[in-house]
């Protein structure tokens, strides 16, 4: 599985090295700004905060909280996307 | 570890998709840590509750969502078929064109008074070319038809009716004719011509000094142009004043180069300008006195010698006409309308014309100076 992980990290490589991974950084973000998973999440949080206590909020307790429900909260076209252009961009780049 | 040794296969494709959920996932995570990091700044910074207000005021604001309905809760065309009753004339509006209708029917704004001018203008001149027509009838001896005249040059005339340029060159025509002169014929005829035989001899006098009053064949009328109006010659004016006014007619204002007087004296041609130039003449005419002053002066020469000559009112016409063009080109214009004034003085002022150029182009500078 060495070679497995060996790929893995010379696709991730290649991707940072190319600035794709900005690029799809970017684009995810600015979908899910458009679709309104950002203010849907930010309601979230404020629950979140309010429950814990303006004071005593930390970062572990936002992220433990937040990011499985953003992991679901993704819209199926923006994830269709997005995987769309990983695919793309392996097939372009890695039988190089 | 080069990547052209990874062959994409089968089995393969799994593991390659399985990589690209991967990297999917690490994305996703790293936009939700993002936004942690954002939220939890601003709890600590304490901007993040900034946007909230006590609850009522957030439920009166809050954004609607209903059909029909703008998200403030507004109704869009809520207005368009409302009709408003006018306070002036009691008629039922429509709302959108209340506003118009209200400039128009109270007479204020803009638009409205010049549509109102507009309308007077066409109805004085509608009711005047008809109440004329009968009158103009022995004028029109020929095919020249006045109330067609008037149809075409009513739209002309209708521009300038309103305009200050109107009154000013009616002025101007008055100004030089006197006011004993009905002016019913120059306002209509401004570019035809006018009937000689329904004008008395003081008529035809006055005429005759602003106008070439040569006559047409064609149309047996006396032409309107200025003096030096460039279809008839001079030979032509002289004939019609001594046709209409007999034989001891005054002579023109521009008379040929060619008639000079041999008794003329320079120094009394100077004594004379220089005191004629200090005379007023009441009759000069706004374009006259808007011109420079030699050449007012020019045409202030000329009134004088009306009385020493007969009744006959002096063209300052022709020295509007030279007074016309700027101050050089004046010059030149000065200096003929300043000879030919001198040559009115006595008829005969014949040989002596170049000299006495001389002498009135250094009054032209002295004034200038």
């Amino acid at each position: 599985m060495s070679k497995d992980s060996q790929m893995r990290a010379a696709i991730n490589q290649k991707l940072i090295e190319m600035g794709e991974r900005e690029r799809l950084k970017e684009l995810l973000r600015a979908k899910l700004v458009e679709c309104g998973w950002k203010d849907q999440l930010k309601a979230h949080c404020k629950d979140v905060i309010r429950e814990k206590g303006l004071e005593h909020v930390t970062v572990e307790d936002l992220v433990t909280d937040v990011t499985p429900k953003g992991r679901a909260l993704v819209p199926d076209s923006v994830k269709k996307e997005l995987l769309q252009r990983i695919r793309a961009f392996l097939a372009q780049h890695a039988t190089l | 570890m080069k990547m052209e040794d990874m062959p994409l296969s089968g089995p393969d494709n799994t593991k390659l998709e399985a990589l690209v959920h991967d990297i999917y996932s690490e994305l996703v995570e790293d936009a939700c840590l993002g936004l942690c990091f954002e939220v939890h700044r601003a709890v600590k910074q304490g901007y993040f509750f900034l946007d909230e207000t006590d609850q009522e005021s957030m439920k009166e604001f809050e954004i609607v969502d209903q059909p029909g309905v703008d998200i403030f809760g507004q109704v869009y065309n809520q207005w368009k078929n409302k009709e408003c009753e006018c306070p002036n004339c009691k008629r039922l509006i429509a709302a959108s064109r209340f506003a118009p209708h209200l400039e128009k029917c109270l007479g204020m704004g803009r638009n409205s008074s010049r549509i109102a001018n507009r309308r007077l203008a066409s109805n004085n001149n509608m009711s005047k070319s008809e109440s004329d027509q009968e009158d103009n009838d022995d004028l029109n001896d020929n095919d020249w038809s006045y109330g067609a005249e008037k149809k075409a040059k009513k739209r002309k005339s209708d521009k300038n009716q309103n305009s200050p340029r109107r009154s000013k060159s009616l002025k101007h025509k008055n100004g030089e004719l006197g006011s004993s002169i009905s002016t019913e014929p120059y306002k209509y005829n401004y570019s035809t011509g006018i009937s000689y035989e329904s004008l008395g001899p003081d008529e035809v006098r006055s005429l005759l000094s602003t106008q070439c009053g040569v006559i047409s064949e064609h149309t047996k009328k006396m032409c309107t142009r200025s003096q030096r109006c460039p279809q008839h010659t001079d030979e032509q004016r002289r004939a019609v004043r001594v046709f209409l006014l007999g034989p001891s007619a005054p002579p023109l204002p521009d008379t040929d180069p060619v008639v000079e007087s041999d008794s003329f004296d320079i120094p009394d041609g100077q004594t004379l300008m220089s005191r004629l130039q200090w005379e007023d003449s009441p009759d000069i005419s706004p374009a006259d006195s808007a011109s420079s002053k030699t050449s007012t002066n020019h045409s202030d020469s000329r009134k004088p010698k009306k009385k020493k000559r007969t009744s006959l009112s002096l063209n300052s016409g022709g020295g509007g006409g030279g007074g016309g063009g700027g101050v050089g080109v004046s010059l030149t214009g000065g200096c003929s309308s300043g000879s030919s004034s001198q040559s009115n003085i006595s008829l005969s002022t014949k040989k002596k014309r170049p000299k006495l150029t001389g002498p009135s182009i250094s009054s032209i500078y002295d004034d200038l100076n």
